[in-house]
């Protein structure tokens, strides 16, 4: 290559760093805002912006499309606590098996580890940055449509009563958003953490939650609303587990598990499982990840 | 960003040249140990200090040099042993330490989908650089390593001797009081070896930052370097200035078509110190007149001169000192085919050096 040939150094002397340096929680923040924007591709190139993108558009689509139901004097179209379920299953797996890898995968491929390691932050820092980035990227993806959802329904809403009922519902809907995110972001990471090849993590992580949905959907299916089998059918996915959960907290809308009846703080045990399984797994990788 | 308030910003220590707290050595180990699991011992023992400016750390392939400088990191745990780092302990003061040297891997470490200022700006950051001087630093640190108009290129498009500037230009980009370079020339062809070193030298004898870096190529470090440190198995060798290494390390090859005996008893009464290898002979230097005495006594004796050149011993010869016992074949054998490996590391030593290479025939 030319530039190596001809790479002359030219010489302007050196000038010293005397300013500021940040302290180690603030290089976190960097690093999770950094990581936040590389979630929806920004600071990448237009590739890395396809999938991100056209997720989010196609979440918002059920909130604007209610936006003229109402606007033509219909009801709400969609309910706060499960949005369109199947729009939001599909489109939030798709997000975060493309979207998880490329927030922790992709520095494994590069072997960039420990040039992290080697500056001011500790090794727990790198997975809570990284953590805190995909479920604040969860959060946007399942919060903003129900926002949309919201405002476009009180546009054409008459009165405070009707206004202040609108907003009562949405409160409990973004709550379960945040259950959403931090499920989601948890176990996708540590899917994607354990192999620096994109195309294999985000394999294992669509496959995951694809086949244990189906899974569940099927187990369900075979034994029949009402049965106990089916209330335990549902304790296999991930997705089915957070829609028990907002069952059992009090969400009326149905849902792709059947009424989780007593079943319902069985799955607020395997929702603390399940995402404490993911932490615990995320926290072990990096303990010892990186050295390569 | 709004990350500049005084609670939180760590402020360099006074006094910006030695800031060092410990400021007499750059780093310091005491019987430094590390066992990795399944029993190998990449450490074993190590006690060293190196002062300030550039230092060589110089050993063949698995002595423990990336080892020594993950500890040195932190980002290894010694299994035995103390390291100080700029008057800090490894252990103890992990983070500090972290924020003052700049660690350059041997191995691979750029994303290939980002441009080079893209990835030095972050890096910068990341080692608590508010961020409009993390993106003046970065540009800088791009031209000092020769990067200037090639650093919105995604690092992917790079040939294998701008990868190693960008690594280069990362590590000095938070302005470090040390830097660790491990294997900077890898796969670098001479002329980028030579660049590297160049900018290495510069970077210690300008920029003021005491450098150390790894090889297992003597003839290369010893071109830059005011100490050396040489490391075999995890244990030291040597650690001494440049100088006396360059001394005992420099040889001459005699050969002459007949009368190799006769002409090793003659340098003998010369006062020089003679080996047999292979149809010649090794002659350490000793002086500039070294290369005067031989010829004159080739002279004397009237012998055909087949060749005359300065070779370099093997690394662990001149580290160890050992005298290589005379007239034993296997010994003869090694050393030729080792000498031999390592000429082409030594020539550009040799002719920096302005030694007389003749080949007369
Ligand atoms: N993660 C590891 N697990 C087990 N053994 C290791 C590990 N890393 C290094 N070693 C061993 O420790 C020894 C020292 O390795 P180290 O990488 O420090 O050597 P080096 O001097 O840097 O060599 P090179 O010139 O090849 O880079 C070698 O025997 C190596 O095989
Ligand atoms: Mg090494």
């Amino acid at each position: 290559m030319s530039a190596d040939a001809t790479g002359v150094i030219h010489d302007l002397g050196y000038q010293r760093y005397d300013g500021d340096r940040l302290g180690r929680a603030q290089i976190v923040r960097t690093l999770t805002v950094y990581s936040l924007r590389a979630a929806f591709g920004l600071g990448r190139g237009a590739k890395a912006k396809i999938v991100p993108v056209s997720a989010f558009a196609l979440m918002c689509a059920p909130a604007i499309i209610n936006a003229f139901i109402v606007a033509r004097g219909g009801t709400r179209a969609f309910p706060y606590d499960t949005y369109s379920a199947p729009v939001r299953m599909i489109i939030m797996i798709i997000f975060v098996a493309v979207q998880a890898p490329e927030l922790v995968s992709r520095d494994l491929r590069s072997r960039v580890l420990p040039l992290y390691f080697a500056r001011p932050l500790r090794r727990g820092d790198y997975p809570v940055a990284k953590f805190t980035a995909l479920a604040t990227a969860c959060l946007i993806m399942v919060e903003v449509p129900l926002l949309v959802l919201y405002a476009g329904t009180i546009a054409s809403s008459h009165g405070g009563g009707a206004v202040w009922a609108q907003t009562r519902a949405l409160l409990p809907g973004l709550a379960i958003g945040l259950m959403w995110s931090v499920t989601l972001a948890v176990i996708g990471l540590a899917i994607a953490s354990f192999s620096g090849r994109r195309a294999y993590t985000t394999g294992a992580v669509a496959i995951y939650f694809f086949l244990s949905l189906a899974l569940a959907e099927v187990l369900i299916g075979v034994a029949g609303d009402g049965t106990a089998g089916a209330r335990l059918g549902g304790l296999v996915s991930p997705l089915t587990v957070l829609d028990g959960v907002r069952q059992w907290l009090g969400g009326t809308s149905p849902g792709p598990v059947p009424a989780v009846g007593s079943y319902g703080a069985a799955y607020g045990v395997m929702l603390l499982a399940l995402v404490g399984a993911g932490a615990a797994a995320l926290a072990a990788r990096y303990r010892k990840a990186g050295l390569a | 960003m709004a990350g500049q308030s005084p609670g939180t910003a760590i402020a360099r220590p006074p006094g910006a040249q030695p800031a060092d707290p410990g400021d007499a050595f750059v780093l310091e180990t005491t019987a430094l140990t590390k066992q990795y699991p399944g029993r190998v011992t990449a450490l074993d023992g190590l006690t060293v200090q190196v002062t300030p400016g550039i230092t060589g750390l110089v050993g063949a392939n698995g002595a423990g040099k990336s080892t020594l400088i993950k500890i040195l990191l932190g980002l290894l745990e010694p299994t035995k042993g103390r390291a100080r780092v700029l008057g800090l302990d490894c252990q103890l003061d992990a983070s500090r330490i972290r924020a003052l040297v700049g660690y350059m891997p041997e191995h691979d470490c750029l994303p290939p989908d980002v441009t080079a200022t893209e990835f030095v700006t972050h890096m910068a950051r990341m080692s608590g650089l508010p961020a409009v001087a993390a993106k003046e630093r970065a540009a800088e640190s791009l031209r000092h390593v020769g990067l200037h108009e090639e650093r919105y290129r995604q690092v992917g498009t790079y040939s294998t001797g701008m990868k190693q500037r960008v690594k280069l230009a990362q590590a000095l980009a938070g302005d470090p009081r040390l830097l660790l370079l491990d294997e900077p020339t890898n796969g670098l062809d001479p002329a980028g070896r030579g660049a590297m070193l160049e900018l290495i030298a510069r970077i210690g004898a300008e920029f003021g930052i005491s450098v150390v870096v790894a090889s297992h190529l003597l003839g290369e470090i010893e071109q830059i370097c005011d100490h050396l440190v040489a490391i075999e198995a995890g244990r030291l060798l040597r650690s001494d200035t440049i100088g006396s290494f360059t001394q005992s390390s420099q040889v001459l090859l005699v050969e002459v078509e007949t009368g190799t005996a006769e002409l090793a008893d003659a340098l003998r009464c010369d006062g020089l110190d003679p080996r047999p290898a292979g149809r010649g002979l090794l002659v350490p230097m000793d002086g500039d007149t070294t290369c005067d005495v031989i010829r004159d006594a080739v002279a004397g004796l009237g012998l055909p001169l087949a060749r005359l050149e300065q070779r370099r011993h093997r690394l662990e010869e001149i580290f160890r000192d050992e005298p290589v016992p005379a007239g034993q074949p296997s010994t003869r054998a090694s050393t030729r085919a080792s000498t031999r490996a390592s000429t082409r590391a030594s020539t550009r030593a040799s002719t920096r050096a302005g030694t007389e290479v003749s080949h007369v025939s």
